[in-house]
């Protein structure tokens, strides 16, 4: 090789390495830029959505600019790819030459998402529109309002009421965390729902009679019941026969996982007097600890491993869904997957479930083990390798010796005896089975939905406050000044209206508990126990004379 | 007013026809193929280590706290960080590449033969030295394999009779993993190997214009007048070609196939699958095959016996009537240390 032609290729060469370095250049500014927010994250919009977006920039600009910093919008996956519909489904029409749904149900992520679909559809979450049927339910529609539209009580001055929707409580309410039985308008007045359009496996409806009552503009877009749509609750029950709304947590159109990270996602349900979750989670250490460093729980990643991505603090997510280094960083979209404990019924029970992610009831042991397919001990274990990445086996096995006995205590001292009280007053026929007409069942139900919950779910994510004063303590109150005296009450007026022998059976069940050891101190009184626990605090403490 | 090289050679009285001389010295025409010119890639690959590594150094933290927090900000954070970080990983493996590859030709074609034979003790030196760096490097990530990869490595060495427990000893700073093992292995990686690395390069260059580039006679070239060329700029160039398009190389794997970060150490939890860096398969696969001491001896046999190469040839160049012996021996060497990596690569465990 001459000289010559080795100074051209040290020449080309150098150009190259040269333009190489240019490139990292680049990437290295792109990739900064990017980071400081002063330029869009690559955008693919496929040729199937371009005419969607061109035209929605204009009439919906919000949806469009969220779902160009979104995930999806760097892979491709835009509007065609989540809307489209199969012809014959109940909710599809066409839209400029593209057969669509409004509505995007789990059944349309599973086409991409399989696993999280599976898992999801496994979940008590998905279960959440069960509540259709449920005591809430019996109180938001006919306590709160009526199952009926019925006749306004005077004019409204400006706005013209012809009538009063009475599910208003529950569709605004209830369904909105639940999940609406998402409604299609009739042509004969009422609502076409899931029932009526028999889906088949694939979610295209069987019953052509209920399809060809669908009201539609004269696009021929169908209509929904304003009722039931919008709607994301948990448990929503779609058209096609799915359940749930994925956009409940990943809220719509940017599928934010850094949301979906957070409690405060969580939080749109999980809070208020029954089951405060999220203000059970915010009393924590864990609460107080994700305050102060959410700035370091790298919210942003890609990944989202404990241990691996962030370890600062635990969300919601962390311990009930995310990855972790223990479960090669598996997310779960079954957050019932590390529950070992239902605390969500009068009585806490135990989270062994069957086949069909049922919890499983038989008393029997042997039965009881033969039904088991997920035991509340596998559930626990999974659990525990969440907690393992910050503590101790110790720690965490004392937690939860910690957190059964408080759910036993309340299962035991109060919820079971509560239970027998009110099975007591059915059975001998002094209450009637009409829910909430009778003051004792606003009592029961206090106690158990709100003060029992409190306290049991205080428990479990270490609130003190909650399992303590919003928790036990109004349980006890509530059972000993409330309950029972009116139990008595009760009774004491079924005696004087002839009702003897009912009125003796409910007083021997409210006398058998309060007989029992650990209710003696109401009836026996005492004495002695505060002389007791002073002379404790003085051991303890030194002092305890001037004590509370 | 003097001119400036008249300034600069009144301060150093060494004139531009001197250093010529110094460094043109005529090189045997057979370095015109790039093949023989491998010598120069580890070498050329090597400042390219010390350059990044400088770089890295900056930043990182040889800390178990704050290792691999460090190297995550060096990776996603810092500018630049994450292609400085990757020329330096890919800037490794290519040299222990090269390095391999520029033995191997000194092996087949005999250049280690008399009176060569303290180079490639030198060269057998500066083979370990690298792998050496490559290994404490690995460790210094501080993720999972990062750890149980130097935990499995000085357990290893623990095998080794009477000395085994302290050579683990030296190399954790400790009887196990412990905080001061990192920067032990960060002494070692930055400043303890690189510096006897460049006083090895010395002494292999020294020897090498001492004793001249080894003369080739080619079958197929006809026995002439013997040709050389200049090395400056003739040579120069080629190396400088070699460079360039190492640079390129290397520009090309880092943006394409950038470092990555695995789970950070865990002391109490073995991943499932530990691997060492590739250059590694085969010690690793040959650990597996003869678990213990006896696999630790034997593999210490074969580095003394590749050290001792050269007089063991001599001796059977003169003893038997086998000549060419070393070829066959090495192609049989290079068909075992393919056949034990590939097999190490296949497997999970």
């Amino acid at each position: 090789m001459t000289l010559e032609t080795k100074r051209l290729i040290i020449a080309a060469l150098g150009g190259l390495f040269l333009l190489s370095l240019v490139f990292v250049q680049w990437m290295e500014t792109a990739r900064k830029a990017e980071e400081a927010g002063l330029r869009e994250a690559h955008v693919a919009v496929p040729a199937s959505s371009k005419a969607c977006v061109d035209c929605h920039v204009q009439a919906n600009p919000g949806i469009v600019d969220h779902w160009q910093g979104s995930t999806h919008a760097e892979k491709g996956v835009a509007c065609v790819e989540c809307h489209q519909a199969a012809e014959k489904d109940a909710d599809a029409f066409p839209h400029y030459g593209v057969t669509i749904a409004t509505i995007v149900t789990p059944r349309d992520c599973s086409r991409c998402h399989t696993k999280e679909g599976e898992q999801f559809a496994a979940s008590h979450h998905a279960a959440g529109g069960n509540i259709l049927a449920s005591l809430d339910n019996f109180l938001a529609e006919t306590v709160e309002g009526a199952r009926m539209n019925f006749n306004p009580h005077s004019p409204t001055p400006g706005k013209a009421v012809e009538s009063v929707n009475g599910f208003a409580s529950a569709f605004s309410g209830c369904q909105q965390c639940h999940g609406s039985k998402v409604a299609l308008q009739s042509t004969d007045g009422e609502m076409i729902t899931v029932d009526d359009l028999a889906p088949d496996a694939d979610g295209l409806p069987t019953n052509l009679d209920a399809v060809g009552k669908i009201v539609r503009n004269d696009n021929g877009r169908p209509l929904f019941h304003p009722g039931t749509w919008p709607n994301t609750g948990i448990g929503r029950l779609n058209l096609d026969g799915s359940r749930g709304s994925c956009s409940a947590c990943h809220s719509r159109h940017d599928f934010s996982p850094r949301r979906a990270r957070q409690p405060e996602n969580c939080g749109k349900c999980h809070l208020g007097p029954d089951h405060p979750q999220k203000e059970i989670f915010e009393e924590s250490k864990h609460g107080v600890a994700y305050r102060d460093l959410k700035d370091d729980l790298n919210l942003d990643g890609e990944t989202w491993v404990l241990g691996q991505d962030y370890s600062a603090a635990p969300t919601c997510a962390t311990c009930h869904m995310s990855g972790h280094l223990r479960n090669g960083g598996e997310v779960t979209h079954d957050p019932g997957e590390r529950i070992s404990w239902t605390n969500r019924p009068p009585v806490s029970l135990v989270m062994d479930t069957d086949i069909h992610h049922a919890i499983v009831k038989e008393t029997d042991p042997d039965k009881r083990r033969a039904l088991i397919y997920d035991s509340a001990e596998n559930k626990r274990d999974r659990m525990k390798q969440v907690c393992s990445h910050c503590h101790t086996p110790d720690y965490i096995n004392a937690f939860y010796t910690q957190y059964d006995d408080l759910v036993i205590l309340y299962n035991e001292k109060f919820a079971k005896p509560g239970q027998a009280i009110m099975a007591a007053l059915v059975n001998e026929g002094l209450r009637t089975s009409t829910q909430f007409d009778e003051e004792i069942e606003w009592t029961w139900f206090y106690l158990w939905h709100h003060e029992g919950r409190r306290a049991r779910h205080g428990a479990s994510m270490m609130a003190p406050d909650y399992t303590h004063w919003h928790g036990m303590y109004e349980v006890a109150e509530r059972f000993y000044m409330e309950l029972i005296p009116q139990a008595l009450e009760m009774a004491d007026h079924a005696a004087e209206t002839g009702k003897r022998a009912q009125a003796r059976a409910v007083r021997t069940v409210v006398a058998d508990i309060l007989a029992r050891p650990e209710h003696a101190w109401f009836e026996g009184g005492a004495e002695g126990e505060m002389a007791k626990i002073r002379a404790e605090m003085e051991k303890r403490y030194g002092q305890g004379k001037d004590g509370p | 007013m003097p001119n400036a090289a008249q300034w600069v050679q009144e301060r150093l009285p060494v004139s531009g026809d001197q250093l010529r001389e110094l460094t043109n010295e005529p090189v045997p025409y057979h370095l015109k193929r790039w093949w023989f010119a491998l010598g120069g890639t580890p070498a050329y690959l090597f400042v390219v280590q010390i350059i990044t590594g400088i770089l890295l150094a900056f930043y990182y933290e040889a800390a178990a706290a704050s290792a691999y927090d460090s190297v995550r900000y060096i990776t996603e954070e810092a500018a630049f960080g994450w292609y400085i970080r990757s020329v330096h990983k890919w800037a490794a493996t290519l040299m222990i590449a090269a390095v391999i590859l520029h033995q191997m030709r000194v092996y087949f074609t005999g250049a280690y033969r008399k009176p060569r034979e303290i180079n490639w003790m030198v060269g057998m030196l500066l083979l370990i030295c690298t792998l050496m760096t490559g290994f404490t490097g690995y460790s210094l990530v501080y993720e999972q394999l990062s750890f149980w990869g130097a935990t499995v490595g000085a357990n290893i060495a623990d095998t080794v009779p009477y000395i085994g427990g302290f050579i683990k000893n030296m190399m954790l700073a400790g009887e196990t993993y412990n905080e001061h093992t990192l920067s032990r292995f960060f002494v070692l990686h930055a400043a303890v190997l690189p510096a006897t690395m460049v006083l090895l390069i010395a002494i292999h260059i020294m020897i090498i214009r001492l004793q001249g580039i080894t003369e080739f006679q080619f079958e197929d070239e006809k026995v002439g007048p013997k040709k050389t060329f200049n090395f400056f700029p003739d040579h120069l160039y080629t190396e400088l070609m070699i460079g360039l398009l190492l640079m390129i190389v290397l520009s090309a794997l880092a943006t394409i196939f950038p470092a990555t970060m695995g789970p950070p150490a865990d002391p109490l939890v073995t991943p499932e699958v530990i691997k060492p860096e590739w250059f590694f398969y085969v010690a690793f696969r040959w650990l597996k095959l003869f678990t213990g001491t006896a696999a630790v001896l034997s593999m210490g046999f074969i580095v003394f016996t590749m050290f001792a190469w050269p007089f063991i040839d001599d001796w059977i160049r003169r003893k038997t009537r086998f000549q060419e012996a070393s070829v066959w021996i090495g192609i049989a060497g290079v068909f075992a240390i393919v056949a034990l990596t590939i097999w190490e690569a296949v497997v999970r465990h």
